[in-house]
């Protein structure tokens, strides 16, 4: 039988593989967004894996609708990034520097 | 060790090291493609779990869907790798003592014991899982049903608000005045005086 | 199988918001362009019938739904008719803007309605299912509405860093409600509340649930050190939106703040007082001080955001009825508030000018008194000069904190606020005692030029009667 603080601690490593990735691609937005979508696949392995271990089917909910909500933000996170390219034709976060202070 | 043991050690590896490729890979596309081996290992850890609808879902709507999209969007945009990639290895210190960081905290907390519940029952094998799921998710998350509907609305809304153009220097073809047109429209019949020959 | 229906009647303003929504989507369609106006005067109808609705159901008492995922109560009542309030506020000022720009579309004014109805689902929520439902169903509309204005790289620059990071927030957040799930192995935010009362030994797995919560609440919030996209969205985004953004999803941040925080963690009180002393003295050192270094008004106000979130921040800690009740007061009076400012840079804006240089406000005592007096009574409230409600609810917040006997923590948010008043007043300054750059005259709209009046003299009339909607707030706390 596989305990419980097995799945917990892959979703763990996987949270902070995706944080590490922000950290690292700052200036790759498009692996920005794949790191966002490991984040979420940290939490919602930590939600299934509650979810199995309590014989509670509320986790699964969340997760359905984690992957509803994820598919629509990357949807608006595409679009978002095609009209930064048509407006300046990077996508390299370095470049993003219009505006300081 | 048990065969689940070795499964879940099997995908854990594959998962893990996929999710580190994402990260560290130079070219975008790469990235991707290691993104859906990611979650194709991940689904496989959760038939472990019995969430075998949100398994099939994942690589349906992630694999099938999501990361589709994101290959478009990588190819669509003509980036320069070679510039996305300066300065990598400056911050890759900081990312990696941030990861170790926060993994050895997480680690040690979830070790501490606070998350030992027994290990629950095998499923019989008339359950099924995907009809648990649509039961009350059409009957107790009705209302949150609803809600995902919206957003997925405004993600449709806002996806087509913000690319959608229309270009001038495009051509288009109208069907109906190409089915309609006939002979007169097509063809002068010219009369021309003979000329003159000099 | 069987199914019981669920109570609508709680979720009435929801429903109708929703419906008038996708009305307002299709009769878009069939409209030309000359005919936007029927779109805008919809999309007020839809926050005309909600706050009936809400209203409505005021007298109803506090009533659970859907399976106690949602709740209606005095405090859901109260938030979401100020929230319809503001947002009407907000669509009035940007209606000339909008058109002189290029985008007066119905697609502006749908996502801005999908908006309000994602803060209606995050004030009504009561479990962690539909909390983050709503605020993603925000989040997302908000996104979209900053780069809404399609050719300005600017604005595009700023959504999608305002993007990124709210995605980051929604990750840690989760990655928080999971562990709180796999704790108390409910998602209600009534049985995490229960499960603690049980298990009263402070677990520290339970701290490291609540640290993400935090951090991803403090994302939304724009409190330092996870303030990084405010300033940058506040002056990207065209000014209509971060109007949008910068006042009624405040009321809907507090109101998740209350509903994580107060009433599911509440018993974890001593463990998160301490996490929002530290993002509170944070906000308010690093919103006043870097205040003062801007020259771009929209960029001030949005240091000026991240310092009032500080003071937000400040009565909610306090952990007493009275400082929620402050908390809340504060945070309706902001909204109100900043809805005031940028709809005065909206008012001197027009069609090739965004007027978002403080030098741009020189010399306006000249040039329009009234205005300049409106602005006066804005920037004062924002600083807590008396006279000016704004003075009010900061010394409300105060009184709560001290209350709680954190003397230094209210001697340092006073101190604060007079570094802060320095930039407000310097706005004054620019306005009454410096030559005008520009003779363009202010072009003059009935509809903004009352709603606007009314909004600064609000500043006034609530400084003199604050205990009408002081004892609303009281009663939404204390029901």
């Amino acid at each position: 039988m596989i305990p419980l603080s097995y799945f917990l601690i892959l979703g763990a490593v996987l949270f902070a593989l995706s944080v590490a990735g922000i950290f690292l691609n700052r200036k790759n937005v498009i692996i920005l967004l794949m790191c966002i979508e490991l984040m979420l696949l940290a939490v919602n392995i930590n939600f299934i894996a509650f979810s199995h271990y309590q014989g509670d089917l509320a986790g699964q909910v969340f997760v359905f609708f984690i992957l509803t909500v994820a598919a629509a933000e990357a949807a608006i996170g595409l679009a978002i990034l095609v009209v930064l390219f048509r407006n300046r034709s990077t996508i390299n976060v370095q470049d993003l520097d219009e505006m300081k202070g | 060790m048990t065969f689940q043991q070795l499964v879940f050690f099997l995908f854990a590896a594959v998962t893990t090291l996929s999710a580190l490729r994402v990260i560290t890979v130079r070219n975008p596309v790469h990235a991707a493609l290691f993104l859906v081996l990611t979650f194709f290992s991940c689904a496989a850890l959760w038939m472990l779990l019995e969430a075998e609808f949100l398994a099939i879902a994942l690589v349906l709507v992630y694999v099938g869907a999501v990361m589709v999209l994101f290959l478009f969007v990588v190819m669509m945009l003509d980036i320069n790798i070679a510039r996305l990639r300066e300065g990598f290895a400056g911050y890759l210190p900081v990312g990696a003592l941030v990861a170790l960081i926060m993994v050895s905290e997480m680690v040690l907390v979830i070790v501490s014991g606070a998350f030992d519940t027994g290990a629950p029952e095998p499923a019989p094998a008339t359950y099924s899982n995907t009809e648990a799921l649509g039961e009350v998710l059409y009957t107790d998350y009705v209302y949150q049903f609803e809600i995902a509907a919206v957003i997925l609305l405004v993600a449709i809304v806002a996806a087509i608000a913000l690319t959608l153009r229309r270009r001038t220097r495009t051509k288009y073809q109208n069907p109906a005045q190409q089915v309609s047109v006939d002979r007169d429209d097509r063809v002068r019949l010219v009369k021309m005086k003979p000329e003159e020959r000099d | 199988m069987s199914f019981a229906m669920p109570d609508l009647i709680p979720v009435m303003p929801e429903i109708a918001v929703l419906a008038m929504a996708c009305v307002v989507l299709l009769a878009d369609l069939f409209l030309k362009d000359e005919q936007r106006n029927v779109s805008y005067y919809l999309a007020q109808l839809t926050l005309l019938i909600g706050l009936l609705l809400t209203l409505n159901l005021a007298n109803e008492g506090s009533r659970l739904s859907f399976g106690d995922s949602v709740i209606n109560d005095q405090m859901a009542t109260l938030l979401k008719s100020f929230i319809f309030i503001v947002t009407a506020i907000g669509f009035v000022y940007s209606r000339r803007y909008l058109k002189e720009r290029g985008i007066f579309k119905g697609e502006y004014y749908v996502l801005g309605l999908f908006g309000v109805l994602g803060m209606m689902v995050m004030v009504s929520s009561y479990s962690f299912l539909t909390l983050y439902l709503g605020l993603e169903l925000l989040s997302l509309s908000q996104y979209a509405l900053v780069a809404f204005n399609r050719d300005s790289s600017r604005a595009s620059e700023a959504a999608m860093k305002y993007f990124v990071l709210g995605a980051i927030a929604s990750g840690m957040l989760l990655y928080g409600m999971s562990i709180l799930y796999g704790m108390s192995g409910s998602l209600d935010i009534i049985e995490v509340s229960n499960y603690l009362i049980r298990e009263l030994d402070n677990d520290v797995a339970l701290i490291f649930g609540l640290s993400f919560v935090i951090v991803g609440l403090a994302f939304k919030l724009g409190a330092v050190p996870f303030h990084m996209w405010l300033p940058d969205v506040y002056q990207g985004a065209p000014t209509s939106v971060t109007l949008y953004v910068g006042t009624a999803p405040k009321i809907a941040a507090f109101a998740i703040v209350m509903r994580l925080l107060v009433e599911g963690l509440g018993h974890l009180h001593g463990d998160w007082q301490g996490m929002l002393i530290i993002l509170a003295v944070l906000s308010l050192t690093v919103g006043n001080f870097i205040a003062i270094a801007q020259t771009n008004i929209k960029r001030m106000l949005a240091y000026s955001t991240i310092s009032h979130v500080g003071f937000l921040l400040l009565g909610i800690l306090a952990g007493t009825s009275q400082g929620y009740a402050a908390s809340m007061f504060y945070a309706i009076v902001y909204a109100l508030t900043a809805a005031g400012a940028f709809g005065m840079i909206l008012l001197l804006a027009n069609k090739d000018f965004e007027a978002e240089e403080l030098d741009d406000f020189k010399g306006l005592g000249e040039r329009h008194p009234w205005f300049a007096f409106l602005m006066l009574l804005l920037m004062f409230s924002m600083a807590g000069v008396p006279l000016t409600v704004g003075f009010y609810a900061k010394l409300s917040v105060l009184s709560a904190v001290v209350r709680v006997e954190l003397y230094w923590l209210a001697i340092y948010a006073v101190l604060m606020s007079v570094v802060g008043a320095y930039y407000y007043l310097r706005v004054i300054k620019l306005m009454y005692f410096d030559k005008p750059l520009t003779n363009q005259p202010i072009s003059q709209q009935w509809d903004m030029n009352l709603v606007l009046s009314i909004n600064g003299l609000l500043m006034l009339v609530l400084f003199f009667l604050p205990g009408g909607l002081m004892s609303l707030c009281i009663k939404a706390i204390n029901f």
